[in-house]
């Protein structure tokens, strides 16, 4: 990086300039970005806070009380969260063996295995077959669907990959002359030294199954099974295209449900941001 | 058989025989035993409904046996308008999100890669990635009550200024606009990490024979940064375009009936034939259109991206 700082000498000028305005701009695009954000937060503290102001006048926590107190708002919270953990554990494992087992360069049967993976990004059923198989199968509102697919993807297998590459493998050599089966070098070796890979994948499975909204509008039948994000979206469409006057106190539920819904992520995501980086500028590199 | 395990993974001759071959196999049986799980599951959820491809030649609806009908959904499908609008409007959508992204997030990664102090800068990363991780349900949701008639902030300063408010979400000539700026809203930061690494790998002894030979700031960006993301550049939009089909999740959420003549994209035209109406036989042919040019433009990709990636190592 080149340093620079900032001067007003002659000739110099111009450049400083750029650089305040460049400043400036970026400050500006920032606090656009975030408005929207923002006003949902302060719409769901102020029951007086409707149209224009983006400070809360007085501060009311009505709205969450409401969401903890409703059952009908409060399992779909519950659903998100053991969808969300069950398919990052599982996402996890099937992703790291996927890896682990593709990263021996001498397996009998690699290339079809491989190829068994990759061909899913190329070719799918499309989502009527899709839903028809899970019907046949009588997986209907089953949440093992939303579950068990949802981590294996040849994107996160890939990255994976890339990442044990980077493992020296005379520690799996090692291992395996010290009589370690394979699982076991997989347990005690491969996994202990990839937890930055393993935070990073298992951080996209969790944001994603987090924000997972069709397949529960197309295999779930049942109310108890939907997520939050399906609650999230009743709530808000119940009256928006009818187009009559709302209530001051709806407008915060439904802020409120909206800020409950990214509230988790806006919490841990500034510690995590870094893993959300190297994921893709790893899988990058590899294409 | 024990004494050849450590051996077999060694020095492999170019021919094996039948044996030696069951002997590998043996030899790597914990590791098929941990694909296992992995085949499975894609086998269920991704090669079972493939399968299913075969109702696009069916009739078949909730309430009746498939009946092979041959052709027939395709050409009512291509003889339909509201197929070829879907149509249409999903390529229009695409492409012009595909090129507002691109030019956006080009843009962006200039500007922060412009910014010398670290932790200016990574305040402005970190805040531009968030709206990627926001579902597009909660984006929909957070702007339907963000542009609202009745409360929503943006119709509250409209009115402010003496303006009647708009609906935005359901005027046919509207939707498109928010459409779009919700997607550079969503996307346009987290597009940027890939310019930025790419950025930052760029040799600094350009940048300083171009300043020796008298470039000013921005001939050295015009000349220097910009060719060299180039190929990265291409990449991207390459394999995006691959992609531009594709189209649903966001369409799906910010859609509604008032507005079905400018928004309708394959991917939402596939859910309504199928999922509402339980036509299957027709939404799974659509769907199939859709996968079959879906395939074809990937492999285009492809071949192109080899190439590009390929002169780009030699030149």
């Amino acid at each position: 990086m080149m340093t620079e700082k900032l001067s007003f000498k002659k000739g110099k000028r111009g450049r400083a300039a750029f650089i305040i305005c460049n400043t400036i701009f970026l400050c500006l695009l920032m606090v656009i970005m975030v408005i929207p954000l923002w006003k949902v937060i302060v719409d769901s503290l102020d029951p007086t806070s409707v149209g224009i102001r983006l400070w809360p006048k007085q501060i009311s926590f009505y709205a969450y009380k409401t969401i903890l107190s409703k059952k009908s708002l409060y399992l779909p919270l519950l659903v998100s969260v053991y969808t969300t953990i069950g398919a990052t554990a599982v996402g996890l494992l099937m992703t790291t063996l996927a890896a682990y087992v593709i990263l021996q360069k001498e397996i009998p049967g690699r290339k079809l295995m491989i190829t068994y993976i990759m061909f899913t990004m190329l070719f799918s059923g499309g989502m009527i077959p899709a839903y028809l198989n899970i019907q046949r199968l009588g997986l209907m509102n089953n949440l093992w669907v939303i579950i068990l697919p949802a981590g294996v993807s040849t994107y996160n297998i890939v990255l994976m990959r890339s990442f044990f590459e980077s493992i020296p493998s005379t520690l799996y050599e090692a291992a395996e002359l010290d009589g370690c089966t394979p699982l076991r070098t997989f347990w005690k070796i491969v996994l202990p030294l990839s937890k930055p890979a393993l935070a990073s994948v298992g951080l996209f499975i969790a944001v994603g199954t987090w924000n997972e909204y069709m397949p529960f509008i197309l295999y779930m039948q049942d109310n108890t099974k939907m997520n939050f994000q399906v609650k999230v979206r009743e709530l808000i469409l119940q009256d928006a295209l009818a187009g009559t006057a709302i209530s001051a106190s709806d407008d915060m539920l439904k802020s409120a449900v909206v800020v409950v819904v990214v509230f988790p992520f806006l919490v841990i995501y500034p510690f995590v941001q870094k893993y959300f980086t190297k994921g893709v500028t790893v899988g990058a590199v590899k294409g | 058989m024990k004494s050849n395990k450590a051996k077999s993974t060694k020095y492999v001759p170019p021919k094996k025989n039948f044996r030696q071959k069951m002997i590998d196999i043996y030899h790597y049986r914990w590791f098929y035993l941990m694909f296992l799980p992995v085949f499975l599951s894609l086998l269920i959820f991704h090669y079972f409904p493939i399968y299913g491809i075969k109702y696009a030649f069916y009739d078949y609806t909730p309430f009746k046996e498939p009946e092979w009908v041959g052709w027939e959904n395709f050409s009512y499908l291509f003889d339909s308008a509201r197929f070829w609008r879907a149509f249409r409007n999903t390529i229009e959508l695409s492409l012009v999100k595909l090129v507002l992204g691109m030019v956006f997030s080009v843009g962006l990664a200039l500007l922060i890669d412009e910014i010398k102090s670290v932790g200016f800068r990574k305040v402005t990363q970190t805040i531009v990635y968030i709206p990627h991780f926001i579902s597009w349900v909660v984006v929909a949701s957070i702007f339907t009550l963000f542009l609202s008639p009745q409360s929503g902030m943006v119709n509250a300063i409209i009115t402010a200024f003496g303006g009647e408010p708009i609906y935005f979400l359901a005027s046919d000539s509207w939707w498109r606009v928010v459409f779009q700026l919700l997607n550079i809203w969503k996307e346009t930061g987290w597009g940027t990490i890939i310019y930025i690494a790419a950025l930052a790998g760029v040799d600094q002894e350009m940048y300083e024979a171009a300043a020796i030979d008298g470039a000013t700031h921005w001939q050295r960006v015009r000349h220097v940064s910009i060719p060299a993301i180039s190929v990265t550049i291409l990449t991207v939009f390459i394999l995006n375009l691959a992609k531009v089909l594709n189209l649903f999740d966001s369409v799906f959420v910010l859609q509604n009936d008032s507005v079905i003549k400018s928004s309708d994209v394959i991917g939402t035209y596939v859910y309504r034939m199928g999922i509402v109406s339980a036509d299957y036989g027709v939404s799974t042919a659509s769907g199939l259109f859709k996968s079959v040019i879906s395939v074809l433009l990937i492999t285009i990709a492809n071949h192109l991206n080899k190439k590009i990636k390929g002169e780009g190592i030699l030149g």
